[in-house]
């Protein structure tokens, strides 16, 4: 399977697990969506030496894999795509951060602490938008968005831009299926065809890209969503969970975290 | 005058100037009529099924749905009584499953989600794909997603019904269940195809179009068994007949 194969394979897996029936499937969309803005949020919020604020973060993470029955180890193979990212952000920290941190007769520099609450922030994000797409359709997604009363021409562009994506990954996959069987000894696409291929790409997904949208205007579409499925209605079990997590999340956010540095480790930033 | 019809008067039509695809076309067409539209590969076969629903409305001539003529202001109303069959189906299908793509059409028109549900699973029946409800549309087959297709027009309860090569990719057993589900169906018709046995079949009238023009408007029988007629505009005799 060639790597477009396998990013469609991917995005069809993912529409598959966002089917699911779990608790957290359940959930009303724009609770998911409005607790992993906060949740990213408050990653944010915390300061780049503040890690075991950070890592107390996680239990989100566990929670919402345990009631969506997702597999972290799943969640967290994803991530092999992001990381090297992530890591790329942070890598100048422990160069460049001339902070020490000291505890007992040890030190230890600054910078390396700095990277790593980086490089969680980064973990911790995509895991949090992993399990709201795992649990979520992208048409639940864009529900609670309009919900949320988000522009009617943002939530359109979100929704065609992911159907356009799977367009461009099935063009592009027939293109290099097509190429490869006509250019066996090859590994890849050979340079001298790429301009011709990328528009061939362009101009073949536009034409599907317009079939579809014909499609959605001949049955009514006028440039506004409608979501009306079973999890259209907000009920009592959605505000609990909802409430009790921001609650959590809060209480982990305000928990004093430096005296830990401080009282438990001993230790201080110079 | 029947209430469903659609009638067209000297229809012309060009995507780029100086390239007519149609030209003069006139043709009515009345309630529980079958119409088989032929013709060799880009007489415009498809482009005049577009046209109907108003995919393009830079035309000339006129074109009157139940008296109702297509422009701008009236297509919503139009597309509610037209269903219309794209050939290739991944064009149709844009929802994750088939239930969602099924209520598209039925949530657009502001239809409350009882009523909605209803729609849905009555054309789910009519088309006999019950058990296809909830399957996600990348996992169907080519038959699957067509009879999945002919549902997402069934629930806005359309008075006419266009199907552009309906019986492409389509396998033997496939192709003549769709054959029996058109023939169960009473809505006004209109098909668009190269196979002229699903036109035997399915049609009784039959209208050929070559360099843009109908040259022939008549009864399916007469029509499909007129050797030199078909051969003379770019067509063969239907399978099952060219065997006899």
């Amino acid at each position: 399977m060639n790597k477009i194969s396998g990013a469609l394979t991917e995005i069809n897996k993912l529409n598959s697990t966002a089917q699911g029936s779990s608790v957290m499937h359940r959930l009303h969309p724009l609770a998911k969506l409005l607790l992993t803005i906060f949740y990213i949020a408050m990653l944010m919020s915390f300061g780049k030496y503040q890690i075991f604020g950070l890592v107390s973060m996680s239990i989100y993470l566990f929670i919402g894999f345990h009631l969506s029955r997702l597999s972290l180890k799943e969640g967290l193979w994803r991530l092999r795509l992001i990381l090297p990212l992530v890591s790329m952000v942070g890598l100048a920290n422990p160069f460049f951060d001339s902070h020490q941190f000291v505890f007992g007769s040890q030190t230890l520099n600054a910078g390396w602490i700095s990277f790593i609450t980086l490089m969680l922030k980064g973990i911790f994000a995509v895991l949090a938008s992993y399990l709201l797409i795992a649990t979520t359709s992208i048409e639940q997604i864009c529900y609670a968005m309009r919900l949320a009363h988000l522009p009617k021409i943002l939530v359109t562009q979100f929704l065609l831009t992911y159907r356009y994506l799977t367009l461009l990954l099935e063009q592009a996959d027939t293109i290099s299926q097509a190429y490869a069987l006509r250019a066996p000894k090859q590994t890849g696409i050979h340079f001298k065809v790429w301009g011709t291929l990328a528009g061939q790409l362009l101009l073949r997904s536009i034409d599907r890209a317009n079939a579809l949208y014909d499609s959605m205007l001949l049955r009514g579409y006028q440039g506004e969503y409608y979501y009306g499925g079973p999890l259209a209605a907000w009920n009592k079990k959605d505000w609990r969970y909802l409430v009790s997590i921001v609650f959590l999340l809060l209480l982990l956010r305000l928990l004093p975290w430096s005296l830990l540095y401080t009282k438990i480790l001993g230790g201080k930033f110079l | 005058m029947s209430h469903i019809h659609i009638d067209i008067q000297n229809l012309s039509f060009a995507y780029e100037e100086q390239q007519p695809i149609l030209q003069n076309i006139t043709l009515h067409a009345s309630e529980h009529e079958a119409i088989g539209i032929i013709g060799a590969n880009g007489v415009g076969k498809s482009t005049l099924l577009k046209l109907l629903v108003g995919l393009y409305l830079n035309f000339s001539g006129h074109i009157r749905i139940e008296e109702i003529p297509v422009e701008a202001k009236t297509l919503p109303l139009i597309r509610e009584k037209i269903g219309y069959v794209f050939q290739d189906s991944d064009s149709q299908l844009f929802m994750t499953t088939a239930y969602e793509d099924i209520a598209f059409a039925p949530r657009n028109y502001g239809l409350p989600e009882a009523e909605v549900e209803r729609r849905v699973t009555q054309a789910l029946k009519l088309v006999g794909i019950q058990h296809l409800r909830d399957k996600q549309i990348f996992k169907m087959s080519g038959g699957e997603k067509k009879l999945v297709s002919l549902a997402t027009i069934l629930s806005l309860t359309p008075d006419i019904i266009l199907l552009d090569e309906p019986s492409v990719a389509l396998d033997p057993r496939n192709r003549r269940q769709l054959i029996k589900l058109l023939n169960s169906f009473e809505h006004l018709k209109i098909i668009a195809t190269h196979d002229l046995d699903l036109v035997l079949d399915t049609c009784q009238r039959t209208i050929i179009l070559a360099n843009g023009r109908i040259v022939a408007d008549g009864p399916t029988q007469e029509l499909l068994t007129n050797r030199k007629l078909l051969e003379d505009n770019g067509l063969e005799l239907p399978l099952s007949l060219s065997r006899k």
